[in-house]
């Protein structure tokens, strides 16, 4: 078993190893990212680029021609080319699809983007933000649900070239953060993340945070929020101190994503996730590593390609013995999605990643983190996270 | 006999008109004029039951297969004059000539015999002849059938009955079209002619011998903003589902021995383009109702719309689900070449009037009901009246007493019409919503910007003043710019692009153009659903064929063994086409079923192309009297 830090002062000793390497690695790279991709872009520069669409739609007009919006191709895997240092992100010249006005299937969707796009006009004017929330309900019989909203933001983000954070748009977190954590929100708000039993939300204007202050040896991305709860519970933040605890509750939102890119931009502190052993934790890890397709146009803001899996490993299922009836056999939908990941172009730079998946494969069986209860209620906080940190379990 | 000349006298559109040589007395079958009845006692509307009756008769007497369509001239003149032995009246001489025999000589007798039954209270001297030629070279169409009517009657009575049986005509051409009547009238000597056909005219054929001419001005008048690009120049009927109607207790007892079957009959009028975002609004509904042989039905008094459920349309459809609200429109004129209907409705829109008002196209929702007769026997010519009588006193019964089946029946045909039309209605309003919020976005921008340089281009590219008349001239442009693009997917518009145009005249151009390109529509655009159909239509020839005792059904499909789904119909041409498919099928069916449908369908549509575009028909157009290219009566006064 593992001793709790603050009895052994060499608990750290691999972590910290695991940091100058990366470091290291950093520094051979060069410099990282934030010089491709999306960039933030002044308000004067916004306010701009959406005036030449609404010149080039009434210039379009005059000549008695109905405007058209191109937009890249955000759902096609042509349209993704994969970096090791970055993650999944878009071509330069990618294949688009139009969003036609005399359209009748696309009409409305045309109409949705120059009205998000006035707003958007609006909120760089007068320096306000807005979160995605607040267009939906604007007019919320116009947009029908919030993936229209979602979507169309994601759209003009992407046909812009720009973050979102750069249209003055913000979305409510869902994330939380717990641990070794000090900032200032915009506003001014001093937040000083408690070790404790409770935690904050994620700020919903990553952009806007400053004076960032952590002695954090690590950071752990859990992927479900009883988890994190239930690490909380046990201390583990005072026990492992001094570290930091995020969950995106699931599949993270952008904001959680933000969080953790600025965290580790700032401190280059190890990053681990802790997720199911079944193909849609791999997948949400994938997300916080690699990027998503979707929002690839913005992978450089948003990816973490220098996190480790720390758990739980499919592997680990049988080297901890861990009994066969806490274990779900996979679906067959757990089945596509697996075979699906392992064709994804990021798994060939991982082999180790591709054992474990296999592992999965082959057993045709997953198991959830809480499957470690099975061997004691508090093994996960007590046993199994100590030892993987102390010893350096992640891959 | 006098009034014989112009008896018989016949209008060629084109040429002046020429008389025909008095039939003489001696050549008159039976030589001396019968009587019908006694007593002097009027029968109201008399020649109309006479004509409906004789069409009966003639349906009967010819129609050796079925589904064959009735095709001949009648001919039908009224000559009048002061009487000499009733002041303020005139004496009539009405004549019903054809040019085929429509009776043998040796039924001629029997048919009087029926013609007193049917008009019992009717007085008037008959004379009537069958199987003489005329030996005149201007009669090329010899004289094979007539029958003179000879009765004095008040003026009005005399115009007013004229009115009446100029709309029953055209209710009997737009289901007969191969049947024109020549229609004149001559009263002191001051006469006036008009000829009643749709021959050649598009139709649709619904069933065995029954046919609907789809051509859109023979229910409304062209609005001058109804053009080809917005609006089809056909109407698209759905063919409901046909129901048993049950026969009411105290009705049944009448000796009908049979079932009665409804089938309606629904289509939007004009037809807008199927993606047309032309704003198009129901304004009213019309109901024709025909009886078996697809005759016009004629209701008595008591069964007048005004008094009977039909006065409620609302007891057999459900408009709320439409947002309309539908009054009974009683401001019927006589006056006017349209098909008058039976029952009409004013449609107001429960969203209330705005959004008529801002409405210029307005459109008529046609809802056709056939009652036919059915037995599983021979049905006879009495049978058929018999039906007539019986619907004309208590249709609206017999309605009642089925009213879930009605309204089942006639909801379904009306829903599917009604529901492309909401459909296109509701892309409409997407559209116009989706412009609207496009434009205000834009002028949002361009209002809020400091850019003058910004503002200014926007302003020049659309040579407007301020913002104001930007916005304005914005909404415009973008509505027109999609406008165009929107009907430019018509399915109507490939066709047309693709049909080969004629340029005889310019109005023969628009004419062919009109037809070859909604042919192409039955063969490019409607592929599916006429496929859908005609199969449904093969294969009721086929089970017709089949069933041994649906085999000397006339006219009447076996509607009670199938329930059908409304479908968009096909449109075809010529009776030899309908024919065709009703012929060719079944026999073909014996070798490969499969096989079978598809064939005989692509045999059909390369038929209908040809012939429609062949030399012969254009000559066959030339070569007779025909009425005008779109089918409306020629009506040609004349003093003489």
């Amino acid at each position: 078993m593992a001793v709790a830090p603050g009895a052994e002062a060499a608990f750290f000793e691999v972590l910290d190893r695991h940091r100058a390497s990366l470091v290291a690695a950093l520094r051979r790279g060069g410099a990282e990212a934030g010089t491709q991709g999306t960039r933030l872009a002044s308000s004067a520069e916004i306010l701009a680029s959406i005036e030449n669409i609404m010149q080039d739609i009434i210039t379009s007009l005059a000549r008695k021609e109905a405007p058209a919006f191109t937009i890249g191709n955000r759902s096609s895997w042509e349209n993704i080319k994969f970096e090791d240092s970055v993650g999944l992100q878009m071509v330069a010249h990618c294949t688009t699809r139009k969003i036609k006005s005399d359209s009748p299937k696309s009409v409305k969707n045309f109409a949705l983007i120059l009205k998000i796009l006035s707003m958007i006009y609006k909120l760089v004017q007068s320096n306000t933000y807005a979160t995605k929330r607040d267009i939906y309900y604007t007019d919320s019989q116009l947009f029908g649900n919030q993936t229209v909203v979602d979507n169309i933001i994601n759209d003009i983000s992407c046909m812009l070239r720009v973050p979102r954070r750069s249209l003055h748009i913000l979305s409510t977190s869902k994330g939380l953060i717990a641990g070794n954590l000090r900032y200032i929100e915009e506003d001014g708000t001093k937040v000083h993340c408690p070790c404790g039993a409770t935690a904050v939300a994620v700020p919903s204007n990553i952009q806007g945070i400053r004076n960032i202050i952590t002695d954090a040896k690590f950071l752990l991305i859990v992927e479900k929020d009883a988890t994190f709860q239930r690490l909380l519970d046990d201390d583990f933040c005072n026990k492992m101190s001094p570290c930091i605890l995020v969950t995106g509750k699931g599949v993270p939102d952008l904001n959680t994503r933000l969080l953790v890119k600025k965290l580790w931009d700032s401190f280059h502190i190890p990053v681990f996730t802790l997720v199911d052993a079944d193909p849609h934790g791999i997948e949400i890890m994938c997300i916080y590593k690699y990027g998503s397709m979707s929002m690839s146009f913005e992978a450089h803001n948003l990816t973490v390609p220098a996190m480790r899996w720390l758990g739980l490993l499919p592997s680990d299922i049988k080297r901890l013995n861990i009994p066969r009836d806490s274990l779900i056999p996979l679906t067959k939908q757990d089945q596509v999605k697996l075979d699906s990941i392992l064709k994804r172009p990021y798994v060939t730079c991982q082999p180790v990643w591709r054992r474990e998946m296999e592992i999965m494969a082959n057993s045709k069986m997953k198991a959830e983190i809480q499957a470690l209860t099975s061997l004691s209620s508090d093994y996960l906080s007590r046993v199994y996270l100590p030892n993987k940190l102390k010893f350096g379990g992640w891959i | 006999m006098e009034g014989m000349a112009s008896a018989v006298c016949e209008v060629m559109p084109g040429r002046e008109i020429k008389h025909r040589k008095p039939l003489s007395e001696e050549r008159l079958f039976g030589k001396r004029p019968r009587s019908l009845g006694q007593g002097g006692r009027r029968c109201p509307r008399w020649r109309q039951k006479i004509l409906r009756y004789l069409i009966i008769y003639w349906k009967c007497e010819t129609e050796t297969s079925k589904g064959v369509l009735l095709e001949g001239q009648l001919m039908i003149s009224i000559e009048a004059v002061n009487s000499k032995h009733q002041p303020n009246a005139l004496h009539c001489v009405t004549t019903i000539a054809s040019a085929r025999s429509i009776c043998g000589v040796l039924v001629l007798k029997k048919l009087q015999k029926e013609i007193q039954s049917i008009l019992p209270g009717f007085s008037a001297k008959l004379t009537s002849t069958v199987g003489e030629r005329s030996c005149s070279p201007d009669t090329s169409g010899a004289t094979s059938f007539q029958m003179i009517f000879e009765v004095d009657e008040k003026p009005r009575t005399l115009i007013t009955d004229c009115l009446v049986i100029k709309h029953f005509l055209r209710k009997i051409i737009i289901i007969h079209h191969q049947i024109r009547f020549n229609f004149s009238v001559k009263v002191n000597g001051i006469f006036s002619t008009e000829i009643f056909g749709a021959e050649n005219e598009p139709i649709l054929n619904l069933w065995n011998g029954i046919a609907l001419v789809v051509n859109y001005q023979h229910y409304v008048s062209r609005p001058k903003f109804i053009t080809t690009e917005s609006h089809c120049s056909r109407i698209h009927p759905v063919l409901g589902h046909p129901e048993t109607l049950s026969i009411p207790d105290d009705v049944a007892g009448m000796g009908l021995l049979g079932e009665l079957i409804l089938t309606p009959v629904a289509a939007l009028c004009p037809s807008p383009r199927v993606f047309s975002t032309q704003l198009n609004r129901i304004s009213s509904v019309s109901i024709f109702l025909y009886g078996p042989s697809g005759l016009p039905l004629l209701l008595s008094n008591q069964e007048q719309p005004s008094t009977t459920v039909l006065k409620d349309i609302c007891y057999f459809i459900d408009w709320k689900k439409y947002h309309l609200c539908v009054v009974p429109n009683l401001d019927l004129s006589l006056d006017g070449d349209l098909v008058l209907p039976d029952v009409s409705y004013r449609v107001e829109s429960s969203e209330g009037d705005q959004y008529q008002n801002m409405d210029p196209q307005r459109q008529t929702l046609l809802l056709f009901l056939f009652v036919d007769f059915h037995s599983g026997f021979l049905v006879k010519q009495m049978e058929i009246w018999g039906t007539h009588t019986l619907l004309t006193a208590h249709l609206s019964a017999i309605l009642m007493e089925s009213r879930s089946a009605v309204r089942d029946a006639i909801q379904t045909t009306v829903d599917h019409v009604l529901e492309q039309h909401h459909q296109a209605a509701k892309a409409h309003q997407k559209l116009q919503a989706s412009l609207s919020v496009a434009v205000n976005s834009v002028m949002s921008v361009v209002t809020g910007s400091t850019n003058s340089s910004f503002r200014k281009t926007c302003l020049q590219a659309l040579q407007a003043t301020d913002t104001q008349e930007l916005g304005t001239k914005l909404h415009k442009i973008f509505h027109d710019v999609t406008q165009h693009r929107f009907l430019h997917h018509c399915s109507c518009d490939v066709k047309q692009q693709a049909t080969p145009e004629k340029k005889d005249s310019a109005q023969t151009t628009e004419d062919a153009h009109e037809s070859n390109s909604l042919e192409l529509l039955a063969e490019v655009s409607g592929q599916a659903e006429n496929k859908r159909l005609k199969r449904e239509s093969l294969h009721q020839s086929v089970e017709e064929r089949e069933a041994p005792h649906s085999a000397s059904v006339r006219g009447t499909p076996q509607v009670s063994q199938r329930h059908v789904e409304p479908t968009a119909a096909s449109l075809t041409m010529s009776r030899a086409e309908h024919r065709a498919v009703h012929v060719r099928a079944p026999a073909r069916a014996r070798a490969s079923p499969g096989s079978l449908l598809e064939d005989a369908l692509w045999l059909q549509e390369v038929s209908n192309l040809s012939e429609w575009l062949s030399p012969s028909h254009k000559s066959r157009t030339d070569g007779s009297p025909e009425p005008s290219g779109a089918g409306k009566g020629l009506l040609a006064a004349k003093r003489l």
